[in-house]
């Protein structure tokens, strides 16, 4: 009982020097709040927002074209070899055939044995 | 506000830009006290700012805008801090906070010690501890911003009070020690 009286005092102590920590903590950091901070004025934010959303924009048709681009070439070659070379059109269906089932199941079988 | 954030989700550059403006202050002031440094602040503020433009169709308004911010803003300090430290360029942390205690020395203000051993914690100690004990947030909601788990948050917070105290103490002894010599003198 007693041994149980001198754990809880000191938690309380400890629990006591931590808020006083804390205390200090804020203190310290409310002086940050303090700083003057210079706001740009409401142009500036303005045209900060209109370049950001241009440079979006820019990105979005980049990343589309580059898509079509790579989906014109892939489908393109697909094509090619199906009526040029079927026998390596059938080679490259295998060959992505069993590269899509090794990969599910080693990150599958990952999936499993992490978790 | 939420008139703000509606026209700003229909595209409202203006509602935007206001959005911004009225929580700038706030969002350089959190980023200060994470970073302990004025003007990677400001950086990361216009980053932060960048990142939110990007993101704002993900903003369900379910959290304060601020709240939000601040969750961008501790990501973006994170993604950064990893980037220095890829690149090795990382500078000594008392370099980092020197100029913000001068900052505090030229305005008469005091810097006290419990601020000086959290700006000598790490980033990853550091950012938990402000966001708990100053503004108030659950473990849960920055464990989910600093993609670690509530009870890691917990752990963090906990050693750095820890940390910080045992500092306080030694700063104590040692003011205690000087003032102890002064009057034997």
């Amino acid at each position: 009982m007693k041994k149980q009286k001198v754990i809880i005092l000191g938690n309380e102590q400890l629990d006591k020097q931590d808020s006083a920590a804390i205390h200090e903590l804020q203190e310290g950091l409310h002086h940050i709040d303090q700083f003057p901070v210079y706001s740009p004025d409401l142009s500036w934010f303005e045209q900060r927002v209109a370049a950001e959303k241009q440079q979006i924009r820019k990105k979005l048709i980049r990343d589309l074209a580059l898509f079509l681009i790579i989906a014109f070439i892939i489908l393109t070659g697909i094509i090619v070899s199906l009526f040029q070379m079927p026998v390596l059109f059938i080679f490259l269906q295998l060959v992505t055939t069993i590269f899509i089932v090794l990969y599910t199941s080693v990150s599958l079988l990952k999936k499993v044995s992490n978790g | 506000m939420d008139a703000l954030i509606k026209n700003a989700k229909e595209g409202d550059h203006l509602a935007f830009a206001m959005l911004f403006k009225e929580n700038y202050p706030f969002l350089v002031k959190y980023l200060m006290k994470i970073t302990m440094n004025p003007d990677t602040a400001e950086e990361l503020a216009q980053e932060t700012m960048a990142k939110c433009i990007q993101k704002f169709h993900l903003y369900n308004g379910q959290s304060k805008f601020s709240t939000w911010l601040v969750s961008i803003a501790t990501n973006t300090y994170i993604d950064q801090c990893r980037k220095k430290m890829r690149e090795k360029n990382w500078q000594v942390q008392e370099e980092v906070y020197r100029k913000l205690k001068w900052s505090f020395e030229s305005r008469n203000e005091e810097w006290n010690d419990a601020l000086e051993a959290l700006a000598r914690l790490p980033e990853d100690v550091r950012i938990p501890i402000i966001l708990k004990h100053y503004y108030g947030y659950s473990y849960e909601e920055i464990g989910d911003w600093m993609k670690i788990s509530p009870g890691t948050v917990k752990s963090r917070v906990h050693n750095g009070i820890k940390s910080i105290r045992r500092e306080l103490k030694v700063s104590e002894e040692t003011e205690s020690h000087h003032t102890g010599q002064r009057t034997t003198r």
